[in-house]
This record gives C-alpha cells, structure tokens and sequence, in this order.
C-alpha cells in the first residue's frame, strides 16, 4: 500500500468483489458435496490402505499380547 | 416465511459437516469393534505388563540369573523365555522356541534402555531397566529369526542382536529340566 494512504480501501484491488447472490446460491449448491467428496475418498483411499495392511500383514503375523 | 440465502448456505455446511461426522463415527465404531473382536478371539493386545525388577541385581539370583535364562517347558505345558537385554548383547544369543504354541518372551535389562523386535512377527517392545518387558506370542513359520535392539544404547547397538530359532514340534525336545536350547546347525 502507498505510505500516502490511509486504508487498503482505497485501492479497488484490495476489496473483495461484491457477492452476487444468485452466483454465491449455485456456488453454494455444489461446493460442500465437492470438499466431502474430496475429502471421503482421500479419507477411504487411507482406511483402505490400514485394512489390507491389519488384515494381510498384522494379523498372519500371529497374536501379541 | 422463507430462509434467506445466507440461512441455506449455512444449513447446507451443517448437513455436510454432519453427513462427516456420521461417517467417522461410523469408523471409529468400526475400528473400535475389530479391536475388541481381535484381542478376544486372536489374543490381539497391546503388551501391557507392569511388573518391577531391581536391575541392579537381576543377573545374582531369581528368575534372571545366568541359569534361567533361555526357553523352559513346564509341566503344564506352557513355555516361558528369559532373556537378558545388555549393553551389547543379548543373553542368551540363540532361544529356542516351538512354532504354534503359545510363547511367553520375558526380558530384562540391568543397565539402560533397550528395545527388541522379532522379525517377521509382531514381537515389539521396549526393555526399561527396572521392569519386566513381556509379551506373549505364538510363532507361526519354523526357521531362524533374527531379533535386533531397536533402540540406540551405546556405540554396539549395532552389534547387538540375537537368533530367534523357531522349531517344529518334533524338534522342539525339552531335557529332563525342561530346559531346551538352539539346535547346532
């Protein structure tokens, strides 16, 4: 920011642009299902790697206790 | 009287975020259960002895002193292992054990803190000066294992390491003191 002004305000690139509603409305319709998507298959991709590692190497490993 | 679009924005985050919820709940339940289910039916558990030694005289008498240690058979059947983890060997070098029995390992340490694992199984744990370090097992494959100090206890840890020979049953042969040792090969 220029030492001569006062607030970030003043320059247009420093505000967030204006919400448009009907823009946000669609946005909003599919962003939540897209970040759990994403984040359940990371999360299943990582469940599935502990299962086969607990079933095919853990266990044929014999007990411990 | 309608929600405004910011009021359905925000019931749409919660429905997600408790759509999430449910499904870790779902899998911690899941991973609890096969916990549980494991350490009932397999004997699955995490070892978990708290039995104190003095390390100071374990090697003079009692349970770890020079003529115990190694594999011994009981008379009901159940074998027992002692073993000395020391800065840098382990004592004995070689312990006999039978493949499908159950086994419980006992070490102890009289000077600082070891660590030991069994390769090819899930024999893991820590040997700390003043406790007992036991864990049960059964051995499911004959051969030698090898069985390694995994934590760093001087300048041989490296050198550190001892055999683990898993026999089958008709060599698995205790003496008249119950007592059974490493087949010379």
């Amino acid at each position: 920011m220029p030492p001569d002004r006062t607030s970030a305000a003043d320059s247009k690139r420093e505000v967030a642009d204006e919400a448009d509603d009907a823009a946000l409305a669609s946005v909003m319709r599919t962003v939540p299902l897209g970040a759990a998507v994403l984040a359940g298959s990371m999360v299943a991709l990582l469940v599935v790697g502990y299962l086969l590692i607990y079933t095919l190497v853990f266990l044929p490993r014999g007990p411990v206790g | 009287m309608s929600d405004t679009p910011h009021e359905v924005h925000e019931s749409r985050i919660l429905r997600t975020e408790l759509l999430w919820a449910f499904g870790v709940g779902i899998f911690v339940a899941a991973s609890l259960s096969m916990i549980v289910f494991t350490a009932l039916t397999i004997n699955v558990n995490p070892p978990s002895n708290v039995e104190r030694i003095d390390p100071k005289t374990l090697h003079l008498s009692g349970e770890f002193a020079e003529q115990n240690l190694g594999t011994t058979v009981f008379g009901d059947g159940t074998v027992i292992v002692r073993a000395i983890a020391t800065q840098f060997m382990f004592v004995p070098q070689c312990i006999a054990v039978p493949a499908n029995r159950r086994v419980t390992l006992r070490f102890a340490s009289p000077d600082v803190i070891h660590g030991l694992l069994i390769t090819g199984t899930n024999v893991n744990t820590m040997v700390v000066p003043g406790f007992v370090a036991q864990v049960h097992t059964e051995f499911r494959r004959t051969g030698d294992l090898l069985m390694p100090c995994h934590e760093f206890c001087g300048q041989g840890h490296s050198e550190m390491w001892a055999t683990v020979q898993v026999l089958p049953d008709d060599q698995f042969k205790p003496g008249a003191d119950g007592r059974v040792s490493c087949a010379k090969r």
